[in-house]
């Protein structure tokens, strides 16, 4: 039966999740705040809603989604990634209002999102887990049990917000001069960010690969993993590029790694799609970091990989159907990367480029790529979201060939208007280590000269570009 | 009778040449590009061009070179030196002068080195590294007329090169203005070969007062071995005269032109008469031959931009005064000296000065007053009366003179300094000759050299598209081939401004892809309704006087300073916002608030 879907979400992820919705047959129903009002989002959705004037306030305004969804009689809700995303407060507001959230139940995202409670469901199931604190006490306390605890394993130590995600939240303390100076502030930044001063101590794992497992179950507990992915690639915690699967040799690890991210959505009573994130060290020990409880932005590399379309089986288990899949019919084959073509300057400290117009959009074609983006020629990005223009997902049957497909596609993929990360990654693809690679969390880092890349004009360019001065000139200046 | 072709050495084009019947051509392009078309026509190389081809023809003179030596593997490549001031218009330090000759002589077979004061001292080390290069040496003697200018004189002047050369040398007459009768000219060759039977000459002339021919002919008929031409189709003003002109009436008189081919010389210039058209506004201001060049003696190479300059200064119509009066006084005052580059331009500058500043000589330029103190040697008949000096230099003349005057060795230059500095603004290692363009003419080579960063090699493009003026038609398309031999075709889309006229968008359909280009547009005049963008060298400019910018666009979230306050540096002024950033924005340096 045709159902309505709204997806609470805009940019990229809306149009991936309407595209699902539609090849299901369903209605998918969009909504949109002003800055939004040009975007493609609105075009290709069957209904679109606005919701306010925004910028960021109506897209998170709980009373207002659920408020449109009533009105227009949606079935379910999907949040996306970002905003509503992992709020419980949100699914709880769809359940209680009698609309589906294409997601796990509200009392898992709250178990989840707490990262103390999260550790201690893990700890109890026996789940590799870096050495941590639970939630510091107050005041004078709270300090003497965070010195206690770096005391005995050593520094540096991560200081985590319990309510950070994403990356956010975290600062890494290198002493306890340090510790007693970052604490406070770790409190009160968590409190303005996350609405929750607790926050909590682990010790710091140097340099690890990031690497993380998608999983899916179904609401009869059929829990399913969709194999690994490698994001060590990361810029201030914030991922650039993402690989399926993990490039660790050592395939009995990677196993192991799975296996016990389904184990870990098991104990938290996992419905739907989310991701167990670990970090594996230089000693190929493994530890649990967390479950994000959403569809991820990666989630493309393990699509490609698996050939399992996550989106479509997310609104399908949450309509109340059953995996079609189990374990045995997943198969990794191949390689994919995603690259997160961001309107950013990498040569000014990646500062975002919202406000510009993309004035020549070109992508590329071919076998094994796969674009998700949201942006068209004449297209004027909105500066008050993210940066995120398009996601460019490379396949290949092996890791050789897929890092040659990617620098082809980057290559042929041209975006003037606002600058974009392109010329970075068409310098990462053709690193020494990214080509063998041989990456952890300190990459980015590590290879600094990776932002010197001059802008790639090619001849026939240059020189319509002096055609271009003599024409609006109305002389060659550099002749006369 | 044989040919002379790329790879002779100096020895066997003597002997050739001695024992030939008939005379050579040398085909002038050079003088015509540079007297006509301000060095904007293709020619090999040497004087301005060097210059003009990374100013105004944005190609680089040794590329140039490696290409047409591909097209044209068997024809001898001519230079024309001006000795210490190599191809520019000042001296330059011996062991620049050494390395510019050693990179260039890779390339040029036959040199033709001069000095506008016919100062042998100052063409030696130009010889001395041709010769050591094993290329041909053809030294001037630069020629004008008056009662200095004898023929004794100048046999004098041979002997002062032959003492410095040796005898395998080519002579050449260098009658860069075109001056003097036929009849002055073959008595000139004669002198010169009564004294020296065995010597090779080149008469070299221009055709500014459009009697050359005659005068080629004459020196021809007194012995002269080779003289200069060029193809019809581009001939007209102040350049060499038509090759088949002097062949045809030389033929006449019984001498033969060794191994031209006329029906090619028709052949190329049927090709070339099209391509006129778009060099015309190149061309010189006032149009036909100047027989008065007799009078004011302008080289042809300096008579186009003399008069470009004339009209663009707005003083077009006080040329008669200058070029007719003034110029030939200052000739004469000056000492009659030869005017050629850089002594044509200081008699043309001083000349002009003269008329327009109201005072004569009221106005040294230091060129000029160089001049005086002989650092670009001495006088050759008689130093400029002493008024002249007080003039230039005050009452104290004598005293400045003493202490300052004669030449100076120039000293010479840390080559690894100049190459490491070139590097530092290239970001990137400089070729040899990258270094040697960028010692002659530094500013211009660093902006050529990023030109071709940013527009690539722009040589390729057809002069009907380099040199078009008053923009492209809607939906014309361009198609050329770029230095790989890559086809490209660019059709012409609209040109819009943006919303607040600040800039202008090109559109332009590229290999069938859309992309455009952006203009700022100039800064409207102060007074204007419209208060015009800042461009960007305007706000690196107020940068620089202390004006604090934001690096990128975002919204003001606080202000945290008044109007008027003083603030420290590192003091905090505004907070930025962007997504996921709020940055301070901080005072560099102390100052007031405005």
């Amino acid at each position: 039966m045709k159902k309505k879907i709204l997806i609470a979400n805009r940019g990229e992820i809306a149009l991936r999740i309407i595209r699902a919705v539609q090849e299901l047959g369903h209605i998918a129903v969009a909504i949109y705040e002003t800055p939004d009002k040009d975007a493609l989002h609105i075009r290709t959705a069957d209904e679109a809603i606005w919701i306010g004037d925004g910028p960021r306030c109506d897209y998170l305004n709980i009373d207002k989604v659920i408020g449109v969804a009533k009105k227009v009689g949606v079935d379910a809700i999907h949040p996306g990634y970002g905003f509503l995303a992992e709020n419980p407060d949100f699914a709880k507001a769809c359940e209680s209002n009698g609309i589906i959230f294409i997601g796990p139940p509200s009392e898992v995202i709250q178990a989840l999102g707490d990262k103390v409670t999260a550790r201690r469901i893990m700890m109890e199931a026996g789940i590799p887990m870096v050495p941590g604190t639970d939630n510091l006490s107050a005041g004078d306390h709270g300090l003497r049990e965070a010195i206690d605890f770096a005391d005995k394993y050593g520094y540096p130590v991560m200081l985590k917000a319990t309510a950070g995600g994403g990356g956010r939240g975290i600062r890494r303390v290198e002493n306890e001069k340090q510790l007693r100076a970052e604490l406070p502030m770790a409190r009160a930044e968590a409190k303005s960010a996350f609405n929750n001063d607790a926050v909590f101590l682990e010790k710091a794992v140097i340099n690890p690969k990031h690497v993380e497992v998608q999983i899916i179950a179904d609401k009869d507990g059929n829990t399913v993993h969709l194999g690994s992915r490698d994001c060590s690639i990361q810029r201030r915690n914030q991922k650039l590029v993402e690989i399926a699967p993990s490039l660790i040799q050592d395939k009995a690890l990677v196993d192991l790694i799975c296996a016990t991210a389904v184990t870990a959505a098991k104990a938290s009573h996992y419905v739907n799609a989310g991701t167990v994130e670990f970090l594996v060290d230089r000693d190929w020990k493994f530890y649990f970091m967390e479950i994000n409880t959403r569809v991820q932005v990666e989630h493309t590399v393990t699509e490609m990989v698996t050939g399992i379309d996550i989106v479509r089986t997310q609104i399908k288990v949450a309509l109340g159907k059953k995996l079609s899949f189990c374990q045995e019919d997943v198969h990794i084959r191949g390689f994919a990367v995603e690259m997160r073509i961001n309107a950013e300057d990498p040569q000014n400290n990646f500062m975002p480029e919202g406000g510009k117009t993309v004035s020549v959009y070109r992508s590329p074609g071919g076998y094994g790529v796969r674009l998700d983006g949201f942006v068209y020629q004449g297209f004027t990005i909105p500066k008050v979201y993210d940066s995120l223009l398009v996601k460019m997902t490379v396949f290949g049957f092996s890791w050789n060939e897929t890092v040659d497909r990617l620098l082809r596609c980057l290559n042929n993929f041209v975006i003037t208007g606002p600058k974009t990360t392109i010329p970075y990654y068409v310098n990462l693809v053709q690193d020494p280590d990214f080509k063998k690679g041989d990456f952890d969390t300190s990459f980015i880092e590590t290879h600094s000269h990776l932002i010197n890349y001059d802008d790639q004009v090619s001849e026939g360019n240059k020189l319509a570009h002096l055609i271009a001065e003599i024409h609006y000139k109305g002389e060659n200046p550099y002749a006369v | 009778m044989e040919r002379i072709v790329q790879g002779m050495g100096i020895t066997e084009v003597l002997k050739i040449m001695r024992k030939a019947d008939g005379y050579y051509i040398t085909n002038t392009a050079r003088d015509m590009s540079q007297s006509d078309y301000k060095n904007r026509i293709l020619e090999i190389t040497g004087g301005a061009s060097v210059h003009v081809d990374i100013l105004r023809k944005q190609v680089d003179p040794f590329l140039k070179l490696e290409l047409l030596r591909e097209k044209m593997p068997k024809t001898m490549f001519q230079t024309l030196c001006r000795g210490i001031n190599l191809f520019g218009y000042r001296p330059y330090p011996q062991n620049v002068i050494r390395f510019v000759v050693k990179e260039f002589a890779k390339y040029v077979d036959v040199w033709r080195v001069f000095d506008f004061m016919n100062h042998v001292p100052n063409m030696q080390a130009v010889f001395e590294e041709v010769q050591a290069a094993g290329k041909i040496l053809e030294p001037c003697i630069c020629f004008s007329t008056g009662p200095e200018h004898t023929n004794e004189f100048y046999v004098k002047k041979v002997q002062a090169i032959l003492d410095v050369t040796g005898e395998e040398i080519v002579l050449c007459i260098k009658n860069h203005g075109g001056l003097g009768s036929p009849k002055r000219i073959g008595e000139l060759v004669d002198a010169i070969l009564q004294k020296y039977p065995e010597m090779v000459i080149h008469y070299h002339g221009h055709n500014t007062d459009g009697n050359d021919i005659g005068r080629i002919v004459s020196a021809a008929m007194s012995g002269a071995k080779i003289v200069d031409a060029s193809d019809h189709a581009f001939t007209g003003y102040y350049g060499p005269p038509p090759i088949l002109s002097v062949i045809h009436t030389l033929k006449e008189y019984g001498r033969e032109a060794v191994g031209i081919n006329e029906a090619a010389i028709m052949e190329t210039s049927e090709v070339l008469q099209p391509e006129r058209k778009y060099y015309e506004y190149f061309e010189s201001q006032i149009k036909g031959f100047d027989p008065t060049v007799q009078i004011h003696k302008l080289p042809g190479g300096a008579m186009g931009s003399s008069l470009e300059q004339a009209a663009k200064g707005g003083f077009l119509d006080k040329m008669p005064e200058i070029l007719h009066k003034e110029l030939p006084k200052v000739q004469i005052e000056l000492g009659n000296y030869w005017s050629v580059t850089p002594g044509s331009q200081i008699l043309w500058t001083t000349a002009v000065s003269n008329v327009q500043g109201g005072e004569r000589y009221g106005n040294c330029s230091g060129d000029l007053q160089n001049l005086l103190l002989g650092k670009y040697g001495p006088f050759p008949f008689y130093q400029p009366p002493d008024w002249i000096y007080e003039k230039a230099f005050g009452p104290d003349w004598k005293k400045v003179l003493e202490e300052q005057g004669g030449m100076e060795a120039i000293e010479d230059i840390d080559l690894e300094k100049e190459r490491k500095a070139l590097a530092d603004k290239l970001g990137y290692k400089p070729t040899e000759q990258q270094l040697v363009t960028y010692l002659q003419h530094p500013n211009d080579a660093v902006n050529f050299f990023r030109f071709e960063e940013k527009f690539g090699k722009v040589y390729v493009l057809p002069p009907s598209i380099l040199f078009r003026r008053g923009g492209f038609k809607l939906g014309e398309t361009i198609a050329y081939k770029d230095h790989t031999g890559k086809e490209h075709i660019v059709e012409m889309g609209p040109m819009q401004e943006n919303e607040d006229g600040s800039e202008t968008n090109v559109y332009l359909n590229i290999d069938h892809h859309q992309r455009h280009f952006v203009f700022e547009n100039a800064v409207a005049q102060a007074g204007e309704a419209k208060a015009a963008k800042l461009s960007k060298k305007e706000i690196e400019d107020l940068a620089k006087a202390g004006d604090v910018r934001a690096p990128f666009t975002a919204n003001i979230c606080e202000i945290s300073v008044q109007e008027g306050q003083e603030v420290k540096a590192g003091e905090k002024l505004v907070v930025l916002e962007v997504a996921r950033l709020s940055p301070r924005w901080v005072m560099p340096c102390s100052q007031g608030m405005s």
